[in-house]
This record gives structure tokens, C-alpha cells and sequence, in this order.
């Protein structure tokens, strides 16, 4: 029964592979080129990333021009602010009255000395 | 410094390269669908009655394995591809289905499997005498049709098992269900073509006599 079984199947394996064997050119040159498109999939990401490319230097490139124009303004607007302040404090009118008048609060201090001894 | 330096090169040679091995990888993803693609053709082909429609559904199959299966074991990949066309071919039944269901309501007669000409979809033929190509024109043509008429979860498991050759673990991979389901299907399946090519059996004229 078995070896009747087994040769049942057998006979219809070998129909079907001489049908696989017999296919025609043109179909297994559809078959070929399938694969290959397959095969192409193994290189999916780096495809999409190289498509991509392009748009996403656009992208950097914009960023980096507002970057440009934008900077120059704070910098000049920081480095004002901050020159201004600081000049106030060190050339202040005050602070160059006192180094005019130096050898007036020399005197001052010398005889505030003295008297205190005398 | 020369020592780590020769170690590292040593390392270098001992382990392939990140290339090296997606490279070796592609070759037997290449060589894996060279082997199976035509048999696969034929059963998709035998499934959906249709050599455009078979060829589209192994390439669906094929770049689906690539894609999500390449990582796996070479050993994976016949049944994983197997699932992936079965599935495909369901889904194809599923919309041409619903496709003759509107044909059907706009007034349209739908397709039928009938218009399928196997004997003009058969293989060329290989430099046999006509009278044998014609025997096995024919021989090819009942068990396509006998097959094609299987219950659609016999059909998967007799195809898989006797045409692709692969064991009940595979099969049931491939068909998404136990092994138990598997050898129920595939016997069942054995059963149905038996009576089905009855003519062509021992004692009757036909490509399969011979048989003892």
C-alpha cells in the first residue's frame, strides 16, 4: 500500500518537474528579473537615504544661511550693550575728576594724617 | 604598539568585513531563489490558473523574504517563502473573489477559471515526440486541474509536501497551522486525487500507468 502510495506521488512529482523544467525563456527571464529586483531590496536603506540626500542638504543649507543672518545682529547687539556698560563704569565722569584731582586727595590725606598725630 | 597592531590585524582577518558579509549574504539569497523560483512559479501557477498573475505573486514573495527575512537561517527561508506566496495566492483568491462579486452585481459575467488554457500555458516543448509530449501535455493538465479543484488548505499541503518536497515541520510553518492539521490536509488531499485520476491508474490507459 505504502510502495503504491509512494509511487503514486512519485509519478506526479515527476509530472510536475518535467513542466518545471520544460518552462520557456521568456518566463524564467521574468523569473530572473524578479530576483534581481529582489535582490535589489538588500540595499533599500541606502537607496532611500541617497534619495534624500538632496532635500536634506536643501534643509542644512537654509538652516545654516538664517544662522548666518541671524547672528551678526545679536553678536553687534550683545557687544554694544556690554561695551556701553562697560565704558560707563570705567570712563564714568566721576572716576576722571578723581584722576584729575590725584594730587589734591594726596594732600587731603597727608593732613588728615598730621592731624591726627599732632 | 607592534603588538596591538598585529593583534588588531589579525582580528581584521580572522572576521569577515561588514561588505565581506552582506555580500555572502546576497550570493545565497541568489543562489536560494535561483533553486526555488521556478518551482515556485508553477505552483502559484497551479493555484491561481494564471502565469502573469503566478509570476507577480513569486516576485511579491521574493522581495518580501528579502526584505524582512534575510537575517534568518538559510535553513528558514524555504518555508518562510512559502508562507509568504501562500498567502499571497489566498489573498489573490480573496480578491478575485470580491471582484467577481461585483462583476456579478453590475451585471458583468466574471471571470471564470474555465478561460484558463492549460494546454496553451504549458511548457514548450523539449525535443520529445509529439504523441509523448502530448501524453504529458495531458498528464499534467488532469493533475493541474485535480489539484487546482482541492480544497484550498489540501491543495497548499499536498503542493508543499509532494511538489517542493519539503517535511511536515516545514509545511506547517509554511501553511501557518499544526502538524497534526498538516498530515490531515495532505491525506485528505492524497485521497481526493486518487479518485480523481482514478484514469489514470494501474489498469487504465494513461501517462501514470506502470504502477504497481
Amino acid at each position: 500500500m505504502n510502495e503504491q502510495r509512494d509511487t503514486f506521488e512519485s509519478k506526479m512529482k515527476d509530472a510536475f518537474d518535467e513542466s518545471v523544467d520544460a518552462l520557456d525563456a521568456a518566463t524564467l527571464s521574468k523569473l530572473n528579473q524578479g530576483r534581481h529586483a529582489a535582490l535589489a531590496q538588500l540595499h533599500g536603506p541606502r537607496q532611500r537615504w541617497s534619495r534624500w540626500m538632496p532635500a536634506t542638504g536643501a534643509v542644512a543649507a537654509i538652516l545654516v544661511a538664517v544662522v548666518i543672518m541671524q547672528s551678526p545682529t545679536a553678536v553687534e547687539d550683545a557687544a554694544g550693550v556690554t561695551t556701553v556698560t562697560d565704558m560707563e563704569i570705567l570712563l564714568g565722569e566721576d572716576s576722571l575728576e578723581m584722576l584729575e584731582e590725584l594730587e589734591f586727595y594726596s594732600w587731603i590725606d597727608i593732613a588728615e594724617s598730621e592731624a591726627e598725630i599732632g | 604598539m607592534e603588538v596591538k597592531t598585529a593583534v588588531f590585524a589579525v582580528s581584521c582577518a580572522g572576521a569577515p568585513s561588514i561588505g565581506a558579509r552582506a555580500l555572502q549574504k546576497e550570493r545565497q539569497l541568489n543562489q536560494f531563489l535561483a533553486e526555488i523560483e521556478r518551482r515556485a512559479l508553477r505552483i502559484a501557477e497551479i493555484g491561481v490558473r494564471d502565469r502573469d498573475e503566478a509570476l507577480d505573486l513569486v516576485q511579491d514573495a521574493m522581495i518580501k523574504l528579502v526584505r524582512n527575512y534575510a537575517d534568518r537561517a538559510k535553513e528558514e527561508w524555504t518555508p518562510l517563502f512559502y508562507r509568504i506566496l501562500q498567502n499571497g495566492v489566498r489573498d489573490w483568491h480573496r480578491r478575485q473573489a470580491v471582484r467577481n462579486r461585483v462583476m456579478a452585481w453590475v451585471g458583468r459575467k466574471p471571470a471564470a477559471d474555465d478561460d484558463y488554457d492549460a494546454i496553451a500555458a504549458a511548457p514548450d516543448p523539449s525535443g520529445r515526440a509529439p504523441d509523448e509530449e502530448l501524453q504529458n501535455s495531458e498528464a499534467m493538465q488532469s493533475l493541474e486541474t485535480a489539484v487546482h479543484e482541492l480544497p484550498p488548505r489540501q491543495r497548499e499541503a499536498f503542493m508543499l509536501r509532494t511538489f517542493e518536497g519539503l517535511d511536515v515541520a516545514g509545511t506547517a510553518i509554511a501553511m501557518g497551522c499544526s502538524q497534526g492539521s498538516v498530515k490531515t490536509h495532505y491525506s485528505r488531499a492524497i485521497h481526493a486525487l486518487r479518485d480523481r485520476l482514478e484514469e489514470h491508474r494501474p489498469g487504465h490507459d494513461g501517462p501514470m500507468e506502470g504502477e504497481s
